[in-house]
């Protein structure tokens, strides 16, 4: 579809940080994993009012793995990708793509928000491409590229529409084309489907699941819902109480291309009751 | 919107017009109002079609400074708002001196503005300009800060520029505030080119006014009102027109609501 390493010159409106705080860990390796983050700190505010969100928080994401994040409510997750995508710092750690530090350098991850946040003044195609155009991607290419997903995901007829002529989650399917077309190629989807009705909420992950099987790309997907990861992941990482750390690290042991009936096999189901054991227990020791 | 409908909203205020009309019509008569204090509706429309030759001139004078300056007001409204937005700390130290400075009644400012630049076009200009940038300069900041904070944080996230979150997400964002600031501006520009034109002129409207109302001629000065009324309508029919153009998502969005 296309190529990776398109992202590599992005412009990056912040520098990366100053000299005190580089380190060994600060320069490439060549087998680097796609995505790490590694002993990511981070509080909010100063003195006594001070919100300490994340305690040394480190994980990885290969090239072309899914992997989630859940954790209970307010334990940073978002916070974590606005980290990853440079409108964050964090107050201590390393982000590292393709093993190249990018502290505070936005426009690295395609993004995908908990509300569609469609521009209302945009066609559905002219959405679709805004992060291409963003990047000063060739307009006409992209619209082209458009056209065929719009057709692939059977959005073809919405090509001149304005969004507030299509359901929530026709809406969410524009918003994650926008993200998949955008030229970075790691995504980064914050609760995309939260919004959404059970069914509908239900028919998306189908979808998600069946687009991202035949265009894998390193996505980080945070959600609240642990079926949901079951089904989409590679990696599931489960975060804590604020301040938050890694409480666990779980590989899905299910192959691919995955289908739904999967949440009804005794492995899933037991996998499942495991995870929500363990969410549960971290809530209630708040 | 039927034709039915759009006659049930009109017809309460069209009767109430009506009636009002012939009211005074027969309080002139009954009552023997002299027409210099009063003329009778009659009178007026007359009067209107006699003198319509010569009001002609004037009705495009005023109209031509009126557009002229309110085009000024606009452009400088703009920037204003424009430079306030990407600066934050201008907008600080600014706003509240412009929210301040609205307090002072533009026509106290008049012969102030005749003795820095003389009885020309210069000081008519001022005058409407400066009545007409603040709402387009207020109503602009507010939608420009009023901009959604996720579609912000979505455009911060993939790393747009500043300069392209302001023409990509913010300007259109504020498009719909912007026209409720031309809104007004635009009867604002009438009025101020109005008083321009009593402070200096020979032509306009205004200037017509004056030169009536020396003259004891109440009849005309109500024909010269029904003009500048008209204008003010004109002005408003043509920015709402070009609301309409510019915001087509939002005229689509009501289409829906009506039901198609
Ligand atoms: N800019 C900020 N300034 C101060 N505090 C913040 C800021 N952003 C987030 N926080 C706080 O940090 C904590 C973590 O927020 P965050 O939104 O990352 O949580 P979350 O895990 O995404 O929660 P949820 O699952 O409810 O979305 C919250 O307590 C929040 O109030
Ligand atoms: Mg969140």
């Amino acid at each position: 579809m296309k190529s990776p390493n398109l992202s590599t010159d992005h412009k990056s409106p912040v520098p990366s940080s100053n000299f005190a705080n580089l380190a060994l860990s600060d320069f490439p390796k060549p087998d680097a994993p796609f995505l790490e983050l590694r002993h990511i700190r981070k509080a909010f505010g100063k003195g006594k009012k001070q919100l300490h969100v994340m305690d040394n928080i480190s994980l990885t994401v290969q090239e072309g793995e899914f992997v989630s994040i859940i954790g209970p409510s307010g334990s940073g997750k978002s916070t974590l990708l606005q980290m990853i995508g440079g409108v964050l710092l964090p107050d201590d750690g390393a982000i590292m793509l393709q093993g190249k530090r990018i502290n505070g350098q936005r426009g690295r991850a395609g993004y995908m928000p908990q509300q569609p946040a469609l521009f209302p003044w945009r066609t559905i195609e002219q959405n679709v491409v805004l992060a291409r155009e963003t990047a000063g991607l060739p307009q006409q290419e992209s619209l082209e590229l458009a056209r065929v997903w719009l057709d692939k995901v059977s959005l073809g007829e919405f090509r001149q529409a304005y969004p507030h002529m299509l359901s929530g989650g026709m809406q969410q399917r524009v918003a994650f084309l926008r993200a998949l077309l955008g030229p970075q190629s790691l995504l980064c989807l914050d609760e995309p489907f939260s919004a959404l009705d059970a069914f509908t909420r239900s028919e998306m992950q189908s979808w998600l699941l069946r687009i991202w099987e035949e265009n894998r790309r390193s996505v980080v997907f945070i959600t609240h819902h642990i079926e949901e990861a079951l089904l989409l992941s590679d990696t599931i990482y489960v975060l804590s109480n604020r301040p938050a750390r890694v409480l666990e690290r779980v590989e899905v042991p299910f192959e691919r291309p995955r289908r739904e009936e999967l949440v009804d096999s005794p492995s899933f189901i037991a996998l499942r009751r495991r995870l929500t054991e363990l969410l549960r227990e971290e809530v209630s020791a708040k | 919107m039927s034709i039915r409908d759009w006659w049930k909203g009109i017809w309460p205020p069209l009767g109430a017009v009506v009636l009002f009309l012939i009211f005074w019509q027969a309080a002139t008569s009954f009552f023997h109002i002299e027409d210099w204090i009063l003329p009778s509706p009659a009178r007026i429309v007359s009067e209107a079609s006699h003198s319509y030759e010569r009001l002609i001139g004037h009705t495009w004078a005023t109209l031509q400074l009126t557009l002229e300056g309110f085009g000024i007001g606009v452009v400088i409204g703009l920037l204003v708002a424009g430079i306030l937005h990407v600066i934050p700390f201008l907008r600080q130290a600014l706003y509240p001196l412009l929210i301040l400075s609205q307090n002072i009644p533009v026509i106290a400012l008049g012969p102030l503005l005749i003795i820095w630049f003389g009885f020309g076009i210069l000081s008519k200009l001022i005058v409407i300009v400066l009545v007409c940038f603040f709402p387009i300069t207020v109503a602009a900041l507010g939608g420009l800060a009023g901009t959604d904070r996720t579609m912000l944080n979505y455009m911060q996230m993939i790393g747009a520029s500043r300069g392209q979150i302001f023409w990509k997400l913010e300007l259109p964002y504020s498009l719909p505030a912007v026209f409720s600031g031309l809104r007004i501006a635009a009867t604002y520009s009438i009025m101020g080119a109005i008083i321009a034109e009593w402070i200096s002129s020979d032509q306009g409207l205004g200037y017509y006014m004056l030169l009536q109302q020396s003259a004891f001629r109440t009849d005309r000065m109500f024909v010269a009102i029904l003009i500048v009324i008209a204008l003010s309508l004109v002005m408003f029919s043509l920015i709402v027109l070009l609301e309409h153009w510019c915001i087509r998502w939002q005229r689509t969005n009501h289409e829906r609501q009506g039901g198609r």
